[in-house]
């Protein structure tokens, strides 16, 4: 199987956040990692790779620092990769939405037939959840979301297993190529071995900017205007009357103040 | 773990240990003479236990430029670096409540010249060029172990993964390397743990024991124009007690930041001494106050520094093995720097590797400027041993002698040594009840320094007898602990009895090492966990 793992470096879970001076989005001084659930989706590929065969690409969006993600994973065992450099306007500035990062991953990977393609469910940072989906569409391949677990079902069949909401789970069979936005906490992650950071090297990495590729990146169609940080009110009310009048103005306020019951 | 786990082996030509100014110094010097024969610089190995470099990397700083200027002339003026000239200097001394400006700096603490710079920012950028001279290097991922052949030092092993808190192996379990080199480097910085391994077992040390401080340290974003970039203020005094050594520091980052911290002595005598909560004092000080008003906390971090000076260096070399910068004790207590001697001690270093001829590098220490600039200041710390007015006449005196002062040698002791049980004292110190927007409690600190650990993990705080803690010391020094650790990783908690309980906290660690240091007891062995755990240390 040829498989396409989407990566994004997003700021680190534990990194104190800081709004930039217009609000926008966050500063830049953090230090930053691979999504969370990418790493997983990465896990499942060479997972994978291992059991069946076949091949791992790994793929990123992004400045330059998020090369790192790429080096990460071919220290785990993906057999080469592609930075998308969105150039040093990237950091820093809002999030491309995911309608323009699929985009410029479907141009990225035009001619190069995969089997599957992974990304992660969504990004710590946006969010959306949305990329994996819109890249489907414009491949014009089957999509399936939250996945739990992947194995071949077959010639150019698959068979997964989809999170659904309180704890019941979905088994689809599916025709490949297809995309999988892959879900959290699904398989045990591996570390990268010494031998493997050093065997990273000379592994190839393949870089394209979003003009040679002809990405009309930039034109984000989602903008953001401003980002809040939550503020924090604490207060204590203190509810007197007897036992049954208490419970009811307890339950009044949960239900019409805090909304959550 | 069992012993029947097979460690996958590397054969390399220099393992580094520790990526700090001393190790990517050394590797990068190195490389470049490799390069200069056409030789890959491939099996040079440089191991760091931070989750990338500079993860770990804590400092002031104000950077004298002469050793990186060995290294890289230019780096004044690459952006990417962004040091900053030191653009005006000056010392306070504090008393509760005022702050009396020096009419003159006194010489040791004069920066003009010097440069303003994030030790973070250094260890990355210097790092990037290591890499890219061909130097493998290998972030989170801690040496763990000395491999020896009878007495010979043959290599060093690094950290087992995936080992959980029972101590067995997950199902991503990876055994750690051994690395077997003719070269072992040990660059780990303040009391590191192999470097304590090896000192330990061939029985060496210096004419004085090594003596340490905590600084403790907060960046802050200011109101604009408050703190221009390139100044640089020193305090002594409050809230520093009189008998010990100790001072504060504020320098103006730019962007409207500033570096701000306090540097405690580990070597009072008072178990109720908290350097963290001094720090959050110095903050209070009227002066400090109307300086950080309408300003945010950013950043946090603490780390250890060895204050012992040349009579406390231990050997530098052995046959097989070099130690370099902060490992050693290169540090002037004096004017509070280290960066430029744990480059200069790289650079030498990668010379006598380069010789094959290791022995040199301590002789080339001795010849270089750093003995040149260390020796005059031998003395300099063990004449505070009696506290600030004692040390600064000591100091005047030393001065005028050529760092002699009184006698040749001033003698000095382990600082746990100096901690006084608590009946034989009065009242414990003041403390301060953090207000959560100009002075934090350790907890909300941690968060600042962007601390993380696996936390499926067995402790990496080894306590030898936890029944001393337990028993003997809440009676004999009240669990100093408690106080001295700046990241909360120790508690003492109630059991069901009602007894006090020693309760660990090992994701808080910041890996600053005091606890190994300052122990009473020495009972706590700081050894490190799973490589990339521990402090993210953006900016500082
Ligand atoms: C609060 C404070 C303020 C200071 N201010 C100044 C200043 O203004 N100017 C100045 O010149 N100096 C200053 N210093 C001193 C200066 O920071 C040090 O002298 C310098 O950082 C020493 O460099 P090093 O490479 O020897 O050690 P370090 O910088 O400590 O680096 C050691 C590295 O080794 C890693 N490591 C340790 N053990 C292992 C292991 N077993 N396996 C893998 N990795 C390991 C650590 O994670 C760390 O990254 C200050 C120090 C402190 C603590």
């Amino acid at each position: 199987m040829k498989i396409l793992v989407c990566l994004k470096q997003v700021p680190a879970k534990d990194a104190p956040l800081k709004l930039n001076q217009a609000a926008t989005w966050i500063r830049e001084d953090v230090s930053f990692e691979t999504n969370e659930p990418d790493a997983f989706a990465l896990e499942a590929a060479l997972r994978l790779k291992e059991a069946h065969g076949g091949e791992v690409v790994a793929l990123t969006l992004g400045p330059a620092r998020a090369a790192q993600v790429l080096r990460e994973a071919l220290a785990k065992g993906a057999d080469r990769a592609i930075h998308l450099d969105a150039g040093e306007a990237a950091a820093g500035a809002p999030p491309l939405d995911a309608f323009a990062i699929a985009e410029a991953v479907s141009r990225a990977i035009a001619g190069e037939s995969y089997d599957l393609i992974l990304t992660g469910l969504q990004s710590d940072d946006a969010g959306y959840g949305q990329t994996g989906v819109i890249l489907a569409e414009l491949l014009g391949a089957p999509h399936a979301t939250i996945i739990m677990q992947v194995e071949p079902a077959g010639e150019r069949r698959i068979k997964v297993k989809r999170e659904l909401e309180s704890g019941n789970f979905q088994f689809v069979e599916m025709p490949t190529p297809a995309v999988l936005t892959i879900q959290s906490g699904i398989n045990k992650l591996r570390y990268a071995t010494l031998m493997g950071i050093k065997q990273a090297k000379n592994k190839p990495l393949a870089r394209m900017t979003l003009e040679e590729i002809g990405a009309s990146a930039g034109l984000n169609r989602q903008l953001v205007h401003r980002l809040f940080v939550p503020s924090k009110s604490k207060g204590t009310t203190l509810i007197s009357g007897s036992a049954k009048e208490q419970a009811a103005a307890l339950v009044a306020h949960l239900r019409n103040d805090a909304h959550v019951i | 773990m069992a012993d029947s786990v097979q460690h996958p082996e590397m054969e390399a030509e220099v393992v580094i240990v520790g990526g700090g100014p001393a190790g990517l110094a050394c590797a990068l010097h190195l490389a470049r003479l490799y390069a200069a024969q056409g030789r890959s610089a491939e099996n040079i190995l440089l191991l760091e236990k931070g989750r990338a470099l500079g993860a770990h990397q804590l400092s002031g700083a104000v950077m004298d430029p002469r050793g990186l200027r060995a290294l890289e002339p230019e780096f004044a003026s690459d952006p990417e670096l962004g040091a900053i000239p030191v653009e005006d200097d000056a010392l306070f001394l504090l008393s509760p409540d005022h702050a009396l400006r020096s009419p003159v700096t006194p010489p040791p603490l004069h920066n003009h010249g010097n440069y303003v710079v994030s030790l973070n920012r250094l260890a990355q950028w210097l790092g990037a060029k290591v890499e890219a001279a061909g130097v493998s290097v290998f972030p989170a991922t801690a040496g763990r172990e000395l491999l020896w052949e009878n007495d010979k030092l043959i290599g060093v092993r690094t950290d087992d993964k995936g080992v959980g808190r029972d101590g067995r192996p997950k199902s991503n379990f990876e055994p750690g390397y051994d690395l077997f080199a003719p070269v072992v480097v040990l660059a780990e910085g303040p009391r590191g743990s192999l470097t304590k391994q090896l000192l330990a077992r061939c029985a060496l040390g210096g004419a004085n024991p090594q003596v340490y401080s905590l600084g403790v340290k907060e960046v802050w974003e200011l109101p604009a124009n408050r703190f221009p970039a390139g100044r640089v203020y020193h305090t002594l005094g409050w809230p520093i007690p009189p008998e010990l050594y100790g001072g504060g520091w504020i320098y103006g980052l730019g962007g409207n930041r500033v570096s701000l911290g306090l540097m405690t002595a580990l070597e009072y005598a008072d178990p109720a001494t908290d350097p963290h909560n001094l720090f959050q004092q110095f903050k209070t000080h009227p002066w400090m106050r109307a300086l950080l008003a309408g300003g945010e906390l950013v950043r946090f971090g603490a780390k250890t520094t060895p204050m012992g000076g040349w009579y406390a260096l231990p050997p530098l070399a052995g046959n097989h093995w070099l130690l370099l910068g902060d490992a050693a004790g290169f540090v002037n207590s004096q004017r509070l720097k280290g960066i430029h001697l744990a480059l200069e001690s790289g650079r030498l270093a990668a010379e006598a590797i380069f010789a094959g001829a290791l022995a040199r590098y301590p002789e080339s220490v001795r010849a270089s400027w750093m003995h040149e600039e260390l020796w005059p200041v031998r003395n300099f710390h063990q004449g505070f041993e009696h506290g600030l007015f004692a040390g600064l006449a000591n100091a005047a005196l030393q001065m005028a002698t050529g760092g002699r002062g009184l006698h040749e040698r001033y003698p000095s002791v382990p600082g746990h040594e100096r901690m006084r049980t608590i009946t034989t004292l009065g009242d414990p110190p003041p403390r301060l009840t953090p207000d959560g927007a100009l002075t934090f409690d350790k907890v909300t600190d941690v968060y600042h320094s962007g601390t993380r650990h696996e936390e499926d993990q067995p402790s990496h705080l080894l306590i030898a007898d936890t029944d001393i803690c337990n028993r003997r010391c809440t009676f004999e020094y009240g669990n100093p602990c408690q106080n001295f650790c700046p990241a909360h990783v120790y508690e003492m908690v109630f059991d069901e009895h009602g007894a006090k309980q020693l309760h660990l906290n090992p994701s808080n660690c910041v890996h600053c090492k005091t606890c190994d240091i300052a122990d009473p007891y020495q009972i706590i062995t700081w050894v490190p966990p799973e490589g990339g755990g521990g402090p993210s240390y953006d900016g500082m």
